[in-house]
């Protein structure tokens, strides 16, 4: 299942390494990812992410990540697809 | 000191530790960490030398769980640092907080492979709740009381912070920082209610009790939980002592090496009350069945462990002081409370052994009969660690210290240390395996040089023993590098770090040893010599059920 997650993170030098290792680690992989910087010291970070697991198991380990300020689940990608059909 | 008088970053670090009431910090000087040390040298804040990093940060985690406070540790770059990483991983499988500082090579040269340099801060990410790398001098401060927090809070952990050495000898204004206070989950009032109806309609309820009981301060209000509702339970190996030792209904440790009282009820249960506990593999056997008819309210201060491993009807993530307390309701559980103690009078621990060879077990009970009430007992990883956790009995969680989950060997003797700094007055007994004993043996030196009087049980099968347990049952006895028949002479390497000792093979000599021991005014070690038949039972065959447990009769046929 492809899920889609927008997090917000404080701007630290080893967060997007933080992020990354927790989602590899929980056992999601990384389709596709966009980051980019705010003025307020915080970075916004769009990944779709893939796995067989729920993505409880990686949001709720996201969300104890010190750094990371918000992290929201959208829709998996094919029911995003039905609602808007 | 005056407003406005620059101190160097390395006094700032003394002077944070001694603000958050740090009176002792493990280490283990070097290169990069050495303005540090030079401004511990005279002040308040005490250091004991360790022999090892491991041993240092085994020590502050020994010290944290059991004092309930926060273990400080020191190490230097590189090796120091990489030293640290193993204790560290224990201290985030079991949650203990601790606050490890680490000197780091100067900003300058980081990114160049300098001496002793390697990235730290690369490495904490999968064995640390946080950690930092100070870059600024003015975050040294912050940053430090933020480590503190970070540690405590929640569900706390290890946290890391690596300091270069020129932050270290840069100079700052000493201010107390405002730091942001951390929120917890707070219970919800609907969740509480949908908690209690569950209560209300169960008919075979157990409690599940795990560390988090312990780690949350909730020891009282679990027990009067337990006086209230009358509620059967169970408790993980972080859990032992959570429950006063007789209570009506306690069944003891629970899983792969629980009793089989404690393993059956709950598989037969219809209600598994989880409190700050979270489904390990050695706890749930194959999960799938675990408690397969049961609803599950599950209770922790980490919201993450929720539905993690089972989805619970009821989840409730808040402070279990709170959380306990509003679930607490008088029940109607008389035939299920007769039930679990039938169960648990025809499952009940058999000490009687044929032959003069000493029985681990009975030992070991006979060692909790006679402790006193300020006692902690630590141990190391194997089958001697099994046999603590289903024979011994605690008063208080602070009262056990095993490593639970990562299960390292070599945590038992520098855990002790800790314990017995935090704790002076307690009578502080480590039981090890000859092969857990070998892996932080140089703490011997840290023991003597500061005449702890610690108490060291050796349970000697001159094996690997757990893992000869494996093999003989699970790999066709293929006994793969787990003879240890060539250990050293345990009591004569002790008399080297000047601690008295004497070895016993008979059961006849168990009373008259332990007495011995106990009576020690310093360290002592027991060296038991066993028979390396023993093994450790029940045992649940990994991917079975919990109601599938082998037991030496089975294993025989």
């Amino acid at each position: 299942m492809i899920y889609s997650l927008e997090l917000t993170v404080q701007q630290r030098p080893e967060v997007l390494e933080r992020v990354l290792r927790v989602t590899r680690h929980r056992g999601f992989t990384i389709t596709q990812m966009q980051m980019r910087m705010n003025d307020d010291a915080s970075l916004s970070l769009d990944m779709e992410v893939d796995s067989d697991r729920a993505i409880e198991l990686l949001s709720n380990q996201l969300n104890k990540l010190i750094d990371v300020t918000l992290c929201k689940v959208l829709l998996p990608m094919s029911l995003q697809q039905t609602a808007s059909a | 000191m005056e407003p406005g008088q620059m101190i160097r970053g390395a006094d700032a670090v003394i002077k944070v530790l001694a603000a958050h009431g740090v009176t002792t910090v493990f280490g283990y000087p070097g290169g990069a960490i050495m303005p540090i040390y030079d401004a511990l040298y005279g002040s308040p804040v005490e250091h004991l030398l360790s022999r090892h990093e491991q041993g240092a940060a085994f020590a502050a985690v020994g010290y944290a769980r059991a004092s309930g406070k926060t273990g400080v540790c020191f190490a230097t770059s590189g090796p120091g640092a990489t030293n640290l990483i193993t204790s560290l991983a224990d201290a985030l499988l079991d949650s203990v907080p601790l606050v490890a500082i680490t000197g780091q090579v100067s900003t300058a040269v980081i990114g160049t492979d300098a001496f002793q340099e390697i990235d730290v801060l690369g490495m904490s990410l999968s064995c640390t709740k946080h950690s930092f790398m100070v870059t600024d001098v003015n975050d040294l401060i912050p940053t430090l009381y933020q480590a503190f927090e970070i540690a405590a809070s929640g569900r706390p952990g290890p946290v890391l912070v690596d300091i270069p050495k020129d932050i270290q000898i840069a100079h700052l204004e000493y201010r107390t920082p405002l730091l942001a206070i951390i929120n917890e989950p707070q219970a919800q009032m609907s969740d509480i209610d949908a908690a209690r109806a569950l209560l209300a309609e169960a008919k075979q309820p157990m409690l599940y009790v795990g560390g988090g009981v312990g780690m949350a301060g909730a020891v009282d209000q679990l027990r009067e939980f337990i006086k209230v509702t009358g509620i059967p339970s169970v408790a993980t190996l972080k859990g032992l002592g959570s429950i006063t030792h007789g209570t009506s209904g306690y069944l003891g440790m629970l899983g792969m090496h629980g009793g089989k009282a404690a393993n059956l009820a709950v598989q037969d249960c219809d209600l598994l009350i989880v409190v700050g506990a979270r489904f390990d593999d050695r706890v749930t056997g194959r999960l799938a069945s675990f408690a397969d008819k049961a609803k599950v309210i599950h209770l922790d201060i980490d919201a993450a462990e929720l539905g993690k491993l089972r989805m619970p009807e009821v989840a409730i993530a808040g402070d279990l002081r709170q959380i306990l307390p509003a679930l607490a309701m008088p029940m109607n559980i008389t035939p299920w409370q007769a039930e679990v103690e039938h169960l648990s009078r025809k499952h009940q621990w058999d000490y009687q052994h044929p032959g003069s060879l000493i029985y681990a077990p009975a030992l070991l009970r006979r060692l909790a009969n006679k402790l006193p009430e300020d006692s902690v007992v630590c141990c190391d990883v194997g089958q001697h660690q099994m046999w603590v956790a289903q024979h011994m009995w605690f008063r208080r969680p602070e009262d056990h210290l095993s490593s639970a989950g990562l299960g390292t060997m070599g945590f038992g003797l520098p855990a002790a240390i800790g314990a017995q700094v935090a704790r002076p007055d307690a009578t502080v007994v480590t039981v090890s395996g000859d092969g857990s004993f070998m892996m932080n043996v140089q703490e011997l030196t840290t023991i003597k040089r500061r005449k702890l009087p610690v108490k060291i049980v050796l349970v000697d099968n001159q094996k690997l023993g757990m893992v000869k347990q494996w093999q003989q049952l699970f790999f066709e006895e293929r006994y793969s590098e787990t003879d240890l028949s060539d250990n050293p002479d345990f009591v004569l390497l002790a008399s080297a770090f000047d601690i008295p000792g004497r070895t016993i093979f008979s059961s006849d000599e168990v009373e008259e040893a332990l007495t011995e021991m106990l009576a020690a005014k310093g360290p002592y070690l027991l060296h038991v010599a066993i028979d390396d038949a023993f093994n450790v039972w029940p045992l649940v065959p990994p991917g079975a059920s919990n109601s599938d447990m082998m037991d030496e009769m089975e294993k025989q046929t």
